[in-house]
């Protein structure tokens, strides 16, 4: 073994370990990092191309005179789409010629009001009584706040339901959101419960026992303040004058006849009925959530009213309904002193026509048939 | 006492003046060369043969050496060459030695093995030594980085200056288990309680050698050396003489991955040894190192936790509450919805399920937009040493040193967060006597955290200065509020917050502007305790120490080493990183160890010794170690041993105070924090069982020293006529009282605790001992051989392995399961053996890393360093270096949330180097 042997055996050994060296070496990683699943998302349909339906064109008229086809076009934004058929637009009196005839300060709020700024399919509406709140895109009085909102009531207790209205065909999703027909449009409330009471001829005992039960309270904390804000969310249980004349009729031991002008009633009221006593019972018909007829139970369940946040024990109303076919029939409420329920008069028609499911900015209103007795 | 003092310098002062009383009067000049480049070889023994007398030579080679009488034979002796004798008969001339080089393993000296010098064949431990000449011919561009070659050592890189090894796991940024000695002083930071390694310390001209004792080392070392303990020792002016300097000029940041513009690498070396008499000689040494650091720039989402965070998916486009980890600012976290939605859903109650919805009703966590560790740290790393010695030979056998060592410096070090340490300064000084049976040593370190700063806090509170976080106009508040909007206006989710970020973020000044700098610089130049960024640490350590070997005295039947020390800690940081705000915190501890030694049968040799501690705030603790060397034949021995080692909690771990970035406050385990926090009147719970809905209550209990008990057995072999060096190991240890943390929560203003109070409550970090026992076990296998012509190549692997890890316990052991190096080189070969190179690969296993800082995985790291030398010709022992560390440039970290390592391309040129 000579030392060019040597030699030359060093420097292949070399070349082998630098080579190796070298090949080991060249593959340190980077960070280890997640994989980010590749988000697939098509382009159509959006909610704007659903409106081309052909039991939409009345409804799509009118969002697009709204100038808010855009915003339903947009697929970088996400919203719920609650779509009167054009049955539902016939029905609820808005022709494609009244559409297009409307001024657009009726037009816009109509339509914005359909509309839900976050994608809403049934599954993720709870069926809990009474139903879910969900704002829409439609804001009342800009200047009073940007984040004023009015809100739609959607549930899925006994079918599926946008306030009142029933769905006919739901979960018509497209890229940026989701569709659902109505078979009614639910027009969007401009007057606070308050007005209601304050201005109907068939509530005026019922206002003299809310004033009644009012007095020595301020406005921002008694009934007729909270029924004329804007914050509030109720139920109203709107006893008739009827109702109340017969209440009054057997508390006066017969002294007062039901055939007495209301001024009498309303005299008795302010010097007979105490004030407590007077506000016991109009707290106690009022609930502090907003409850459609629909959103009854079948099968007759308590609920608190108002009356529970000064005697929280207190067994609240019993509340149920009846469905002939898809609408509510029959509805009641008792009384937990009463020996039979009140009757809700069952007429939908929006306010101020109606006598149920009147929608307000603050509550529903139903009238009922006799006074709602505590204890 | 004073009685026992007064019989011991009396004792002292006979070995000086009997030694003293030595006559000499004739003179022999000489000349040592080697003999294969004919230059002068310096720092060469020059030894009377069967006499007490010796010198060594000069950076020319040339010696001078006083006799009695003549004839004499003169020994001449250095590592690498090859062992002559020259007889002298006359004095008139100069004696000419031809020095051969020689290439046989296994020649060194240590010292760090038993305290006593012996061959490192024959050391009863595993241990691993480095000298000058491997830093020479290493490829690395620092000497410190030498240490990652040695089998078994793991390092954790935080920045371009500040690295941290150590042997057998449980490593760190920063690391506590594992004592690093310069010169015989312990190099740690009194007060940020991390060795500062080779940012103060020795310069790389002044390295004589290191030692690297592996494993439990606190029988001899006291507390501290767990996992090993690193030896630096520096060159005597005596031994190595005249002016050396070394420049390197490299460049950093290269290739299309690089963290930042392609960079220079500054690196001037300066040392200058002069003996002026046989009695006095002194050094001076400098070094200057300047470039633009490594980064952290893991950019990943982390789920911090308090205790065991993790990577996770998302990015700052995609998760609001993005918290990357060399992304600092962004720790600032608030649950919106809770925060804020909630007080507007009070206000706007129509807007209450539409809240309760958002983002499917989880939590809405949002952070604070954050700045990456590239735009709020300064690359600019600096570092400058500078030290000196002054040397006095009282007799020939008793040395006085007076030495000083200082240096500042700005780097980068993770412990709970990344700190900035800016005009770092560290000085250490001191005074020992040396003589052949005893020394005696005095010293003191100084610390000046200077500028240095927590980069997360100090970002944290920058984002607060142009935007509060809280209140009705602030910065979450705004965002909420445009969130809300967003979505009420039917953007998605991810468009709100984006939306809402950009929005709330007009104004946030950008990085590097005027605005951002003046406003940055106030905060982080602020201390701590007044709502700054600032540590003002100056904590100070005064230590003494003296051995004496009575084996002069006892040899006959056994070999006896007796010692003694004495440390106190001055912890200073005005209440900025300890409880320390009404006055300055003192530590004592002291220590005495016995060491006995005797051969048996010729063929073993046993070694008992046994060291008391005791801290002043901790019961007293025996170490004890027992030693066997067996020597099966000429340079083949087999060793076992049995070792203890300890460490007191750290001065941290005592006395810190500090609130770090996930919103906890560290605090120290002593009992004045249970009465300054009320934990008798409002009680701690376990935060980790509160989150998972149990509520236990924390009783802190005194702290423990933490314990190792470890058998190692090993196999050191010299082969194949000294051209084979085999060297393995296997060990096994257990660990008692392990210190470790626990994250406790407080309510605020006491009462029921609740899971709310996760989020809520005060957060205390306490450390506490560990009921379990912790296992290690590994092994260790180094080759080296010598191939013909001056070629050597090696190889090592080592494993280390840690079990029954009770659940949920964090043992921080970050060691691979496996780790690797092979070299291949030349020292001397070509014309006038003038070339060398060396090639040298590292392989370092994946593994789960566990940091204060960050936690994850880190994949196997695999580096390729190289250097190609050239020793000019008549130019006194100068060398032309081209060298790259991580060659390939393959960028790597070692630590979660560390800076990545990039190429770091050098040419060097020294001048009387050896």
């Amino acid at each position: 073994m000579n030392m060019k042997y040597i030699t030359n055996r060093i420097k292949i050994h070399f070349l082998l370990i630098v080579s190796a060296m070298v090949v080991l070496t060249s593959c340190n990683k980077d960070l280890e990092q997640f994989p980010v699943a590749p988000v697939v998302q098509g382009t159509t349909p959006t909610i704007a191309t659903l409106l081309d339906g052909a039991d939409l064109t009345i409804f799509k008229a009118a969002v697009t005179r709204a100038g808010l086809m855009p915003t339903l076009a947009a697929p970088t934004l996400r919203h719920t789409l609650f779509a009167p058929t054009d049955a539902a637009m016939t029905a609820s009196g808005l022709s494609l010629a009244v559409v297009n005839a409307i001024p657009l300060t009726s037009l816009v709020p109509l339509v914005q009001y359909h509309i839900v700024p976050q994608t809403i399919t049934t599954s993720s509406i709870p069926s809990t009584f009474p139903n879910f709140s969900y704002p829409t895109i439609f804001n009342p009085a800009p200047p009073l706040s940007a984040l004023l909102r009015l809100n739609t009531f959607p549930s899925t207790r006994n079918g599926n339901w946008v306030n009142n209205i029933p769905m006919t065909a739901t979960n018509i999703t497209a890229v940026n959101g989701v569709m659902h027909k109505l078979a009614l449009v639910t027009a969007p409330p401009s007057r606070y419960v308050w007005d209601r009471i304050n201005t109907d001829a068939d509530l005026t005992l019922f206002k003299a026992v809310i004033q009644r039960g009012d007095q020595g309270s301020t406005p921002a904390t008694n009934l007729q303040g909270i029924m004329g804000n804007i914050g509030a969310n109720l139920t109203v249980f709107a006893p008739s004058n009827l109702a109340i004349k017969q209440l009054i009729f057997v508390l006066s031991g017969g002294l007062v006849p039901i055939a007495s002008p209301d001024a009498v009633f309303i005299g008795f009221i302010n010097s007979s009925l105490p004030a407590a006593s007077a506000k016991g019972i109009a707290f106690y018909h009022v609930m502090g959530v907003r409850a459609f007829s629909n959103n009854f139970p079948t099968t007759a369940t308590s609920y608190n009213t108002l009356l529970n946040s000064a005697i929280p024990t207190h067994p609240g109303v019993r509340l149920v309904c009846t469905f002939t076919g898809p609408g509510v029939s029959a509805a009641s409420v008792k009384g937990a002193a009463n020996a039979t329920a009140s009757n809700i008069a069952i007429n939908p028609t929006p306010d101020p026509g109606g006598t149920s499911d009147q929608h307000f900015l603050n509550s529903t209103l139903h009238k009922i048939d006799q006074v709602l007795l505590p204890q | 006492m004073r009685k026992v003092t007064s019989y011991l310098v009396t004792f002292l002062l006979a070995n000086i003046i009997t030694i003293a009383a030595i006559a000499q009067n004739v003179t022999i000049n000489g000349n040592v060369k080697n003999s294969s480049t004919n230059e002068g070889s310096g720092a060469v023994s020059v030894i009377v043969k069967g006499e007490d007398i010796g010198t060594f030579t000069d950076d020319k080679g040339n010696f001078r050496i006083t006799v009695k009488k003549l004839p004499v034979t003169l020994l001449i002796s250095s590592v690498g060459y090859e062992l002559q004798e020259v007889t002298v008969s006359d004095a008139s001339k100069t004696v000419e030695v031809s020095f051969k080089p020689t290439n046989i393993l296994g020649q060194e000296v240590v010292v760090a093995a038993n305290r006593v010098p012996q061959k490192i064949m024959e050391s009863p431990v595993t241990i691993e030594r480095i000298s000058a000449a491997n830093i020479r011919n290493s490829p690395v561009a620092s000497y410190y980085d030498v240490v990652t070659t040695i089998k078994g050592v793991d390092v954790t890189t935080s920045s371009l200056t500040f690295k941290t090894p150590t042997t057998r796991g449980f490593n760190s940024s920063g690391n506590t288990r594992f004592n690093q000695l310069v010169d015989g002083m312990d190099n740690q930071a009194p007060g940020l309680n991390f060795s500062v390694g080779a940012i103060i310390g020795l310069s790389e001209l002044d390295v004589d050698n290191i030692e690297l004792l592996s494993g439990a080392s606190s029988a001899l070392y006291g507390a501290g050396g767990m996992n090993g303990t690193l030896l630096m020792t520096s060159k005597n002016p005596f031994k190595y003489q005249g002016l050396s300097f070394l420049i390197k000029e490299g460049l950093m940041h290269t290739g299309s991955t690089s963290q930042r513009e392609p960079s220079a690498y500054h690196n001037w070396n300066m040392r200058w040894g002069k003996k002026v008499s046989e009695k006095f000689a002194f050094k001076i040494n400098a070094e200057l190192l300047q470039a633009k650091d490594w980064q952290g720039r893991d950019y990943r989402n982390y789920q911090r936790a308090a205790t065991g965070g993790s990577v996770k998916a998302g990015t700052r486009a995609t998760d609001p509450n993005y918290d990357g980890i060399n992304v600092y600012g962004d720790e600032t976290t608030a649950e919106i919805r809770s925060a804020v939605l909630n007080s507007i859903a009070v206000q706007a109650p129509w807007l209450r399920n539409f809240i309760d919805t958002l983002n499917g009703g989880a939590p809405i966590n949002v952070s604070r937009t954050g700045y990456t560790e590239k735009e709020v740290t300064n690359p600019n790393t600096v570092n400058f040493k500078l030290a000196g010695s002054l040397h006095y030979k009282v007799t020939p056998h008793t040395e006085a040193i007076l030495a000083a060592y200082w240096g500042t410096g700005s780097t980068v070090y993770t412990g709970s967060e990344r700190y900035s340490l800016k005009d770092f300064k560290m000085g250490q000084y001191k005074l020992e006597v040396n003589n052949r049976y005893w020394s005696l040593r005095a010293y003191t370190t100084q610390e000046n955290a200077g500028e240095s700063y927590n980069t997360t806090v100090a970002t944290r509170l920058f984002n607060e200065s142009w935007a509060p976080s809280g209140g009705a106009t602030g910065w979450f508040s705004r965002y909420s509020q445009t969130y809300l909007g967003g979505r009420l206006n039917g953007l998605t989710n991810d468009a709100a917050h984006s939306l809402a970020r950009s929005t709330v973020d007009v104004g946030r000044p950008a990085a590097g502007s005027a605005q951002f700098i003046k406003a940055y610089d106030s905060i982080r130049k602020k201390p701590i305790k007044d709502g700054g960024a600032l540590l003002l640490d100056k904590s100070d350590l005064y230590s003494a120490e003296g051995t004496y070997n009575w084996s002069h005295l006892t040899g006959k039947w056994v070999d006896l080493l007796l010692g003694a020390s004495y440390k106190q800690y001055v912890l200073n940081s005005e209440g900025t990183l300890f409880a320390d705000s009404t006055g300055r915190i003192k530590i004592s501890e002291y220590g005495a160890y016995l060491q006995a030694s005797r051969q048996i049968m010729d063929r073993v040799n046993i070694t008992v010794s046994g060291r008391y501690d005791k801290n002043e705030n901790f019961k007293g603790r025996i170490t004890p170690r027992a030693t066997a060397l067996v020597k099966l034949k000429e340079n083949v021995n087999f060793r076992v041993s049995y070792q203890t080692a300890y460490r007191f909690p750290s001065n941290q771990q005592q006395f810190i105070n500090l609130a770090v970035g996930s919103n906890v406050r560290l605090i120290g385990g002593d009992k004045s924090f249970r009465s300054f926090f009320n934990f008798g009147g409002n009680p701690i719970y376990d935060y980790d069982a509160l989150r998972q809905g149990n509520i236990v209550a924390f009783t802190p209990q005194d702290l423990k020293p933490e314990s190792l008990s470890s058998f190692e057995a090993g196999l050191k072999g010299l082969l194949m006529q000294g051209k084979l060096l085999i060297d393995v190991y296997g060990y096994y240890g257990t660990y008692k009282d392990f210190l470790g943390r626990k994250v406790t929560v407080q309510k605020i203003g006491g009462g029921t605790i609740a899971l709310s109070d996760t989020l809520n409550g005060y957060r205390y970090s306490i450390p506490v001992n560990s009921t379990d026992k912790v296992k290690t076990y590994g092994f260790g296998l180094g080759i080296d051989y010598r191939l013909p012509l001056n070629f050597t190549i090696g190889a090592n692997v080592a494993s280390d392995i840690l079990k029954d890890v009770p659940s949920n316990f964090v043992a921080y052991f970050n060691a691979p399961k496996y780790k690797a190096n092979a070299s291949f080189g030349n020292s001397g070969f070509g014309p006038g053996k003038r070339l060398g190179f060396n090639v040298a690969y590292r392989y370092q296993g994946a593994f789960l890393y566990q940091g204060d800082f960050a936690t994850g995985n880190l994949p196997v790291v695999q580096t390729l360093d190289a250097q190609i030398s050239l020793k000019l010709p008549k130019a006194n022992k100068s060398i032309i270096k081209l060298g790259a560390q991580n060659l390939l440039n393959q960028y790597y970290y070692n630590a979660i949330g560390n800076s990545q390592i990039g190429g770091l391309y050098y040419l060097s040129f020294g001048y009387n180097i050896y």
